[in-house]
């Protein structure tokens, strides 16, 4: 009877650290911000009740569908790009290279996926920079252009930049992923395929490509979910002017930060926070849905 | 045969250059460092220079390893405490039935998903009722509730640790504790290993957290801290680029060295999910 009693006490006991600091510091603060949604508060004098009011708001803030806008530019373009050169440079260096060689370009590939966000915007920074940026320096030293660009005081100049460096630090992350995915794909495919008198690209095309679906399907939500939180590198890039020119790089959590923590909106910040949630809900499901019914089909 | 080998040749050279546009910033960044700030203004600088030990001096001025200091020990804890905390409760999901057991679990799963933002504007208010506003408690506590770590201890324990062992254990009147900390923890130690170095990282680089929970400077991580290179260094860009180096060298140093456990626990996780 002691025994059964303490043996069923025991897993409750190994989930509370967890669950505990589950509930108080990770759901209560997601519950509790749903709730300051539908109030005005500064975070110091009196909570007000406000209803659906900071919802609306949100429908008619110039700000956010500015910064949706610039956030979606970003992640449209940047992720074609990522997962093409990803995709060719997995199959290349799964195919054409071997042992030390293989797992060192693939380390020094995922190299700018691990380093500190907030260190890589300086690294552009300095690079892009009007005056000192090594681009500026190379493109005036072998005339390529007459003048210095502004790269980062400019609408377009400004979003190529940081078009560039979410590409730059994506690309190598998702070689190494699906590369992973492709050590699942068994030779004999290829074998037969080869056999059949199927050439390279009918191979990547009819096989590769089908066969990774669930990695590169894994790859675009998960994208999507972290293109729609990006704030570090744009905020440090673009902090003066804040969102950068003509807010041209402005993104929704920059806009979140900005009214919640600068101007201590609190309220209409976690509406700012659900609004986003729900955008990304959106997009996550409708990304499943439309890569399942190209399979249907 | 020698159109094959262009093609081949092709291919090398493309990988190639695709590795050198990934390192070519870090290198542009180490060599930059080496340069008396005026000189940078005047070319590129693609070999070191010699103005190395003055910079340093420069970056020391101010108490730049309290940064340093601070994020490493709260990454450490945050890291180790993550581990303990999801590996614990993958144990009791993986090899237990309890009541509420589907639930909690199905709670956890559902926090996956939920982007980071969400909740801050709350949680920094509740740190504030809690006085853990301007200390570094707020960065060490919440990894120990990280939903993957425990997803991903349960999917590790539930395969890896066969049930024989457990109950032959019991059957030598094993505490349940002892359990956990004699057979299962020493099963588990990769998967300890991963989800550390994984937290440790999550915590390394965190920007946002202690940019609206911290103002004091003596307490900055050194994201914050690579954030007001700038104030700290006024115009000195030479210093600014050599404390940056400073910054990420050491980290990128240490997770090529841990790269096998690292990518184990990035890549399972995409491929399984």
């Amino acid at each position: 009877m002691y025994r059964k009693l303490s043996k069923n006490i025991y897993p409750y006991l190994f989930v509370s650290p967890y669950m505990i600091l589950f509930f108080v510091f990770a759901l209560f603060p997601v519950v509790y911000s749903f709730i300051l949604s539908f109030t005005k508060w500064d975070g110091f004098s009196e909570m007000t009740f406000v209803g659906a009011q900071n919802y609306l708001r949100l429908f008619s803030d110039k700000s956010f569908y500015v910064s949706l806008v610039n956030t979606l530019l970003i992640i449209i373009v940047a992720i074609p790009l990522q997962l093409g050169t990803a995709l060719l440079l997995a199959v290349i260096l799964k195919q054409f290279f071997t042992g030390k060689l293989q797992t060192g370009l693939k380390l020094m590939n995922f190299l700018p996926y691990i380093t500190t966000p907030v260190a890589i915007a300086v690294m552009f920074q300095l690079l892009f920079d009007w005056q000192v940026g090594a681009v500026n320096l190379f493109l005036l030293d072998y005339g390529i252009m007459d003048e210095a660009v502004n790269w980062l005081g400019e609408t377009w100049g400004a979003r190529f930049v940081i078009i560039l460096l979410v590409y730059w630090k994506y690309y190598g992350y998702q070689m190494v992923i699906i590369f992973a995915g492709l050590t699942t794909i068994s030779r004999e495919i290829y074998e037969a395929a080869s056999i059949d008198g199927a050439s390279w690209s009918q191979a990547f095309l009819k096989i590769t490509v089908p066969l990774l679906k669930p990695v590169l399907m894994f790859l675009i939500i998960t994208d999507f979910i972290g293109g729609f939180q990006l704030f570090d590198e744009p905020q440090l890039l673009f902090n003066q002017p804040f969102g950068g020119p003509e807010q041209s790089v402005l993104t929704i959590v920059m806009h979140y930060y900005d009214t919640a923590f600068r101007r201590f909106e609190f309220g209409y910040g976690s509406s700012i926070a659900y609004g986003l949630f729900l955008i990304i809900f959106v997009f996550s499901l409708a990304t499943l849905k439309l890569m399942n019914r190209g399979t249907d089909q | 045969m020698t159109v094959k080998r262009f093609k081949r040749v092709f291919l090398y050279f493309a990988v190639l250059l695709f590795t050198v546009f990934s390192l070519l910033p870090f290198y542009m960044m180490m060599m930059m460092g080496t340069y008396q700030n005026e000189e940078l203004f005047t070319g590129i600088k693609l070999f070191p220079g010699n103005y190395l030990l003055q910079n340093l001096q420069t970056v020391l001025s101010v108490n730049y390893f309290q940064f340093y200091k601070n994020s490493l020990y709260i990454a450490v804890i945050a890291g180790i405490g993550g581990a303990f905390t999801s590996a614990l409760a993958g144990f009791a999901f993986a090899k237990y039935r309890f009541r509420y057991k589907k639930t909690l679990f199905l709670i956890v799963i559902g926090t996956l998903m939920i982007p980071h933002q969400l909740g801050l504007i709350a949680f920094v208010a509740e740190m504030k009722w809690f006085g853990m506003f301007n200390t570094h408690w707020p960065l060490m506590i919440p990894p120990m509730a990280n939903a993957f770590g425990v997803f991903w201890m349960t999917q590790f324990i539930g395969s890896s640790v066969p049930d024989e062992i457990i109950e032959s254990c019991r059957v030598d009147g094993c505490h349940e504790f002892r359990i956990f900390l004699q057979i299962i923890l020493p099963i588990i130690k990769p998967a300890i290993t991963t989800i550390f170095l994984l937290l440790f990282l999550g915590s390394w680089n965190n920007y946002l957290t202690p940019l609206v929970l911290l103002n004091k400077e003596n307490l900055y991580t050194v994201p914050l801290a690579i954030s007001m290179l700038g104030n700290l260094y006024r115009v000195d860009y030479a210093a600014r680029i050599l404390a940056l180096a400073i910054a990420t060298v050491p980290m990128i140093i240490l997770f090529i060295a841990c790269s096998k456990s690292l990518l184990r626990g990035i890549t399972e996780g995409s491929i399984k999910g």
